[in-house]
């Protein structure tokens, strides 16, 4: 009995010890937000971050629901928290060889969100919450950060030579001497209602079809599957970083907010998670999660 | 959780002659948007598809999307492959004597973890819209040109969106952000829901709902419901030079209205048949098949009530309710929702029973003499 007990116990050992993280120093039952003075919003390296314990959330293949993901491509995510009394952020990183920042029919972007509940004393269904019991949501895309540092990724990102005789009331129409108009190769050619008219998201004004992103995050608000409901006011921030292999993504929000779809932070809630590996062609429902960990705040 | 748990609903599909699983309850429209395309008309002038292009599609994103395309069959495909990725994956589609389907259709077919038996395009398969054109099946034997028919073919195919009475877009998208409406049974995409998962474009087995890139949503034939709102066919119909296009309004199956064109030609005549039934869409674009392609191609096409179609169109000189019929093709802007023959002449009427369009069986020939004296000159034989 004894020998099958440390068998056990070994093999749940082997199984919470990450061979690519030497210095974790929690398991994926907690997750510490450490005060400190200043929270480094964008800035990736900084030491600041160190000062927060690292927490390795696993996560599994969504198989809840259809469409589901068959194969996980993504393990775990590492997770630390900072906050400064008015803002709780969190530094996410897990592995992905491939930096995916692009979309087309086929290709598919990287993706990461976190999720809190509403009313983290009444914890609703931790995929995307369930009737009556909302989480919000805040997510974070790859092309998102692109938009933001790199301009609209648009036709032309992905086909440099793509041309177009007439896009029916783009403006303005740039005759260089002798040469035929410009080619209008950024969604800032379409201003007009007439113009929006053919680009049917943005003139719908669909959330996913922003042209002039301010963040590369979205706060939605859900309450079950296929809910996902983008928040009328938008005030999470996010900055995310691919280096050799390795995603690194800030999510943050206020702690305390008058927007009645944000979370609460109390000194104790839940947090969970998702990582799509757009290269495997994650999307939507086709996801890593991790369901409720704890998330303790510091005060 | 699987395939079966997840299609909860047994409805009932007339084309396929059986109850199948769906996950959402059978819920006919008011009336469903129907078509059909006289296949043996196209001469693949892409006039449709110019005409629905400039209206919905010249837009930044939409540079490769057509929602309505003309191909070369038996090799031409847009996107590439499009019929046979998913004819190729759908295994056994057999019927019997009856007509019955007895294969899977694409959503009792779904593999695990999916909704709808599915695949994803590559970028590459749009970019050659009219790839095939013109390629017959095969070499025209030497002087066969000489001695009679000869066996090479090919035909045009005309497709647009199919309206479907169960869309595989609409059961695939886990957003609900695909919806039909109940007034009309057009299918359209929620511009300001969806979220751009592109389920919809794995699903559809006619590869009619499109990605935009630009949007980085999904986009597809709207059946242009404007037009249909105000008692008028869509641009494809209007615009068809070749006449080969009807748009009108099918009843419910189990009530046809002999008067109503529609139902007089898929329901009561059985002339013009479904698109790939066994995929089990009940898709609502209706072809009258070529008639000098060989028939297992056809079978596998349009199932198994090719044999009769055929007969009964090359009968039509015959039927004159079937020629007035098909005399109303490219008659009138409007919508005919109901016809008759009354002498040699077709009619047809819209909803309020008011005569929107006559033709006379045979164009009447006039000759005006070589010499107008009216005007004192000549009339030459040119336009």
């Amino acid at each position: 009995m004894i020998k099958r007990l440390s068998l056990l116990l070994l093999l749940v050992g082997l199984f919470l010890i990450n061979p690519h993280c030497a210095n974790v120093e929690q398991n994926q039952n907690i997750i510490k937000s450490v005060r400190v003075k200043e929270v480094p919003f964008k800035d990736l390296r900084s030491s600041i971050w160190k000062k927060a314990p690292v927490t390795r959330v696993n996560v599994i293949p969504q198989n809840m629901t259809l469409p589901s993901l068959q194969t996980p491509t993504i393990q775990y995510i590492n997770v630390r928290s900072l906050h400064n009394d008015n803002w709780i952020a969190f530094l996410l990183e897990w592995e992905d060889k491939t930096r995916d920042a692009t979309v087309d029919v086929n290709k598919f972007t990287d993706q990461v969100a976190v999720q809190l509940p509403l009313d983290p004393k009444s914890l609703p269904a931790f995929m995307m919450g369930n009737k009556g019991g909302r989480v919000h949501i805040i997510h974070w895309k790859a092309i998102w950060q692109d938009d933001i540092e790199k301009g609209y990724r648009d036709v032309q990102t992905l086909h440099p030579n793509y041309w177009v005789d007439l896009y029916f009331f783009s403006e303005p129409m740039i005759y260089a001497e002798g040469e035929f108009p410009l080619q209008p190769t950024t969604v800032d050619y379409f201003i007009t209602p007439e113009a929006l008219n053919y680009i049917p998201g943005a003139y719908a004004r669909n959330p996913i079809s922003i042209f002039h992103r301010t963040q590369p995050v979205e706060e939605a608000i859900a309450e079950g599957f296929g809910t996902f409901t983008t928040q009328p006011k938008q005030n999470a921030i996010g900055w995310g970083r691919w280096e050799k292999g390795v995603w690194k993504v800030i999510i943050a929000k206020q702690i305390v907010s008058d927007d009645p779809n944000d979370a609460p932070v109390p000194e104790k809630t839940y947090i969970a998670f998702a990582a799509w590996n757009g290269s495997d062609k994650n999307v939507g429902a086709r996801k890593h999660y991790a369901p409720w960990v704890e998330l303790v705040v510091e005060r | 959780m699987s395939v079966t748990s997840w299609l909860t609903s047994k409805v009932k599909n007339w084309q396929i002659r059986r109850e199948m699983g769906y996950p959402y309850e059978e819920s006919r429209p008011e009336k469903q948007i129907a078509y059909v395309f006289d296949i043996n008309k196209c001469i693949a002038c892409q006039t449709c598809t110019v005409a629905c292009k400039t209206t919905w599609t010249s837009g930044k994103g939409q540079e490769i999307m057509f929602w309505n395309n003309v191909e070369t069959k038996p090799y031409g495909g847009y996107p590439i492959k499009w019929d046979l990725n998913i004819l190729k994956s759908l295994d056994g589609q057999s019927w019997d004597k009856e007509g019955k389907y007895n294969g899977k259709t694409v959503f009792e077919a779904a593999p695990p973890g999916e909704r709808v038996l599915g695949w994803l395009p590559e970028e590459e398969d749009y970019s050659y819209p009219n790839i095939g054109e013109d390629e017959c099946a095969g070499i025209v034997e030497k002087g066969a040109f000489f001695s009679g028919i000869h066996k090479a073919w090919m035909f045009y195919l005309a497709r647009i969106c199919n309206h479907c009475t169960y869309p595989a877009c609409l059961a695939a998208c886990p957003r609900k952000a695909i919806y039909k409406r109940k007034e009309d049974g057009i299918v359209l995409i929620d511009q300001s829901r969806c979220r751009g998962y592109r389920e919809c474009v794995r699903a559809c087995p006619y590869k009619r709902t499109f990605f935009n890139l630009v949007t980085r949503i999904s986009e597809k034939c709207i059946g242009c419901y404007p037009l249909i709102e105000k008692g008028e066919q869509p641009r494809c119909v209007q615009t068809c030079i070749g006449k080969i296009r009807l748009q009108g309004f099918l009843s419910k199956p189990d009530s046809p209205q002999k008067d109503n064109p529609l139902d007089f030609l898929v329901y009561v005549k059985k002339v013009a048949l479904p698109l790939y039934p066994q995929f089990g869409l009940e898709p609502n674009v209706y072809y009258i098949p070529p008639i000098h392609v060989p028939k297992e191609f056809l079978y596998q096409m349009f199932g198994p009530g090719v044999d009769k179609a055929i007969e009964t169109y090359k009968g039509a000189k015959d039927d004159k309710e079937l020629l007035g019929a098909f005399l109303l093709f490219g008659s009138t802007d409007k919508i005919i929702r109901s016809f008759k023959v009354e002498g040699d002449y077709a009619l047809g009427f819209n909803d309020k029973g008011e005569m929107i369009a006559k033709v006379p069986f045979k164009e009447p020939v006039y000759i005006r003499p070589y010499f107008d004296k009216k005007v004192g000159t000549y009339r030459h034989n040119i336009p």
